[in-house]
């Protein structure tokens, strides 16, 4: 089971924060195929936000086929995100270090690098690689 | 709707009805020991019109004197509170507390909302004034049989028949009617109690014309016969036949009485009527009391229904 | 499908004043529409008109089944009990559902005298009136001022618990906007008695940019709702595509930009067309 929760002040739509959290919980872990997600009246009962917000962000899911919605039932996950393996992590933590410590030679602060790795990410989500 | 007409006006139905239920324990009361007073104490033919009730008539006046003060006052405030505790809440109570939103919609209709409540309070109204206007006339008989002044006494005339009924439902309609147009129930109440007293006033002027009045001619007395009568206006009659307001040159002397003397113009009326003058009057007879009572009932009941009427145009015109 | 409510050419005068004027919308069944307005803007009296408690002066206002309203300050009657309120609205409505669970649950005591209940339990009381009836439509004007931070959002739980449950519209109104921001999904902004906008929250911000640039970039091609201007650096709101000036920097307005956008503007206006229901 997932609860969720809002950062109201975050500036990221209501309904993207429903989809993230869901997609981080299967991430993680704590969703596996066959859970059923709250239904849209628990998490308005709990959250007070519109339920259409809810059906939206669950449509949302349902399209990327991580969850499906059984008429009369609920909406029930599907199938995991197969994240990046454990290797993985390791080897891509190593080369921001490197690309940190070179940065940090050409004169970049802590505020810097945060602003242009905000940029990159950014625009890399425009493009739609991220 | 009638639960909720209950439940919203019981505290003034059931004071209402406590208020009865006192008066008519007070009337009892006092009807049963004054009839052993006068067992007791009356001379016989008494009590009656005879010189010698004179003082049994004395005595249970002073014997009964708080019952009769609360008498004087009921024509006018019974009828008063009836319009500011009934009335005025009506309506200018839940304008002023916005509850007339919370009642107007729901599934009942404004309309039907309106006529279960102004029909029920009002029926009980003139409910309660039938039974005030029947047990003060099972209850003077005691006092004052043989000289009954229910018409003459304008405060009596009001107690019985259909007036306690009628003064109490145009009272509970000119409340109601003034809980619309100040939507407030304190400015209301205090319409309702001036508006009573000013009607009352009016239409015991205007009773004058309801019918033509008797004219009677006396001769060595300016009163007439009959204590009950209302007298509407009187003159003097010269010998010649023609009436005057006031006789001049009779040649009859005329002082000024210091006090509560009188006997200076009872000299005066005394030498007039010796001259041939005769007094004319012209009043309406205790026959006529029925009449006067439904003229009466009449008046306030086509007024209830116009205030009743305009009471229902505002709340239906629905400003907010 | 039929629209939930709506209003044709509805104005409505108060003696010598028009309240609101030449106001035509319709909100689409299901939704959560916010209305929002400075005060005197004709929020009441648009609902007032909606729900019978006046009639309009010109046009009309057309609900779609039942509705049920909350008035401003939730008026009871506070000799009642809650009990006894439950029971009046039992007997004043033809659909009724027992409310007293609702109540029980949300730890109201039901022998409590209304005028003994703190404004929360208040406000709860008269939402779960005006919901026992089943209406079609529930009207809620300012259904959470003179609350406290817990109370609103019981209260707005409340509202939305029910959107979820069944097919309920909402029309409520607040003059706080950001009150509003996770639970409407329909916007209407009325100013001086004339409506401004009326549609979905998304489609709204989605069509309307918030341009950050110099003084001087150019517009053209976009339409301008508003702009202020501090020093050389102008910002406004326009509706429509992006201009073409490589100087302007673009991004999507929050709801409360958006609203007060429009209010600084009151010339400015997001209308469907008259007939169309926009959604």
């Amino acid at each position: 089971m997932i609860e969720f929760n809002l950062d109201r002040g975050s500036g990221v739509s209501t309904y993207l924060q429903l989809v993230h959290q869901v997609k981080q919980a299967l991430r993680l872990g704590t969703l596996r195929p066959g859970d059923q997600l709250p239904t849209a009246r628990e998490v308005v009962e709990s959250l007070a936000i519109n339920p259409n917000t809810v059906l939206k962000a669950y449509r949302e899911l349902e399209r990327e086929g991580l969850v499906e919605g059984r008429p009369g039932m609920g909406t029930f996950v599907r199938q995991g995100i197969a994240g990046a393996t454990l290797a993985e992590h390791t080897r891509l933590r190593r080369s921001l270090e490197e690309w940190v410590r070179d940065a940090r030679a050409a004169g970049l602060d802590q505020e810097d690098l945060r602003a242009l790795f905000t940029v990159v990410l950014a625009d890399a989500a425009k493009e739609g690689v991220a | 709707m009638i639960w909720v007409t209950w439940r919203q006006h019981r505290a003034q139905i059931l004071v209402t009805a406590a208020f009865l239920v006192l008066l008519g324990m007070l009337l009892l009361g006092s009807a049963v020991e004054a009839s052993r007073y006068v067992a007791e104490h009356a001379p016989p033919g008494c009590p009656g019109v005879a010189v010698a009730c004179g003082d049994l008539a004395v005595a249970l006046g002073q014997r009964y004197e708080a019952v009769y003060s609360i008498f004087g006052w009921m024509p006018l405030v019974a009828p008063a509170l009836i319009g500011a505790f009934w009335g005025a809440p009506l309506l200018g109570r839940e304008y002023e507390r916005g509850t007339h939103r919370l009642a107007w919609t729901q599934s009942v209709p404004v309309g039907r909302w309106l006529a279960v409540k102004l029909s029920l309070l009002g029926g009980a109204v003139v409910a309660g004034g039938l039974l005030l206007s029947l047990m003060v006339s099972l209850w003077r008989p005691v006092f004052r049989t043989g000289a009954d002044s229910t018409f003459g006494n304008i405060g009596v005339f009001n107690m019985v028949g259909v007036g306690p009924a009628a003064w109490w439902l145009y009272a509970f309609a000119l409340g109601t009617a003034a809980g619309t147009l100040f939507r407030r129930t304190l400015p209301a109440m205090a319409l309702v109690v001036a508006g009573v007293a000013v009607s009352m006033f009016t239409l015991f002027q205007l009773s004058d014309y309801y019918a033509e009045p008797a004219r009677t001619e006396l001769s060595g007395t300016v009163l007439p016969a009959d204590p009950d009568a209302r007298l509407v206006s009187a003159a003097w009659v010269e010998p010649s036949g023609r009436e005057v307001a006031e006789p001049a040159d009779s040649g009859c002397p005329r002082r000024v009485d210091v006090g509560q003397s009188s006997k200076n113009a009872e000299a005066w009326q005394a030498c007039l009527f010796g001259k041939g003058y005769r007094y004319a009057v012209y009043y309406h007879p205790p026959s006529r009391f029925w009449r006067f009572q439904w003229t009466d009932g009449g008046i306030l009941a086509l007024a209830s229904a116009a205030l009743v009427g305009l009471a229902v145009h505002r709340t239906l015109r629905r400003p907010g | 499908m039929r629209p939930a409510l709506e209003a044709t050419g509805l104005g409505v005068r108060y003696r010598r004043t028009w309240a609101l004027r030449d106001c035509s919308l319709s909100v689409p069944a299901g939704r959560v529409a916010a209305l929002v307005g400075p005060n005197g803007a004709g929020k009441t009296t648009l609902m007032h008109a909606a729900v019978g408690l006046l009639r309009p002066t010109l046009g009309s206002v057309r609900v779609a089944g039942e509705a049920a309203f909350v008035a401003q300050d939730k008026p009871l009657y506070e000799s009642f009990t809650v009990a006894e309120m439950l029971a009046f609205g039992r007997r004043m409505n033809t659909r009724w559902d027992d409310a007293a669970d609702r109540l029980a649950g949300l730890g109201i005591p039901l022998k409590q005298k209304v005028s003994g209940l703190s404004g929360g339990q208040q406000a709860q009381v008269a939402l779960t009136l005006a919901l026992a009836c089943r209406p079609d439509l529930l009207v809620l004007d300012e259904p959470l001022a003179n609350l406290d931070p817990v109370a609103r959002h019981d209260v707005m739980r409340s509202i939305m618990a029910e959107v979820a449950g069944r097919e309920l519209t909402v029309l409520l109104s607040s003059h706080v906007v950001s009150d509003l921001e996770e639970t409407c999904d329909w916007l209407v902004v009325l100013n001086g008695g004339r409506l401004q906008v009326s549609g979905d929250i998304e489609d709204l911000l989605d069509g309307h940019l918030v341009l950050t640039g110099p003084e001087g970039a150019s517009a053209a091609g976009t339409q301008v709702v508003g702009a202020s201007r501090v020093g050389r650096q102008v910002s406004m709101l326009v509706r429509g595509a992006p201009p073409l000036d490589p100087r302007w920097q673009a991004r999507r307005p929050g709801l409360e930009e958006l609203v007060m956008g429009y209010l600084r503007s009151p010339e400015s206006a997001a209308l469907p067309g008259l007939t169309g229901v926009g959604a």
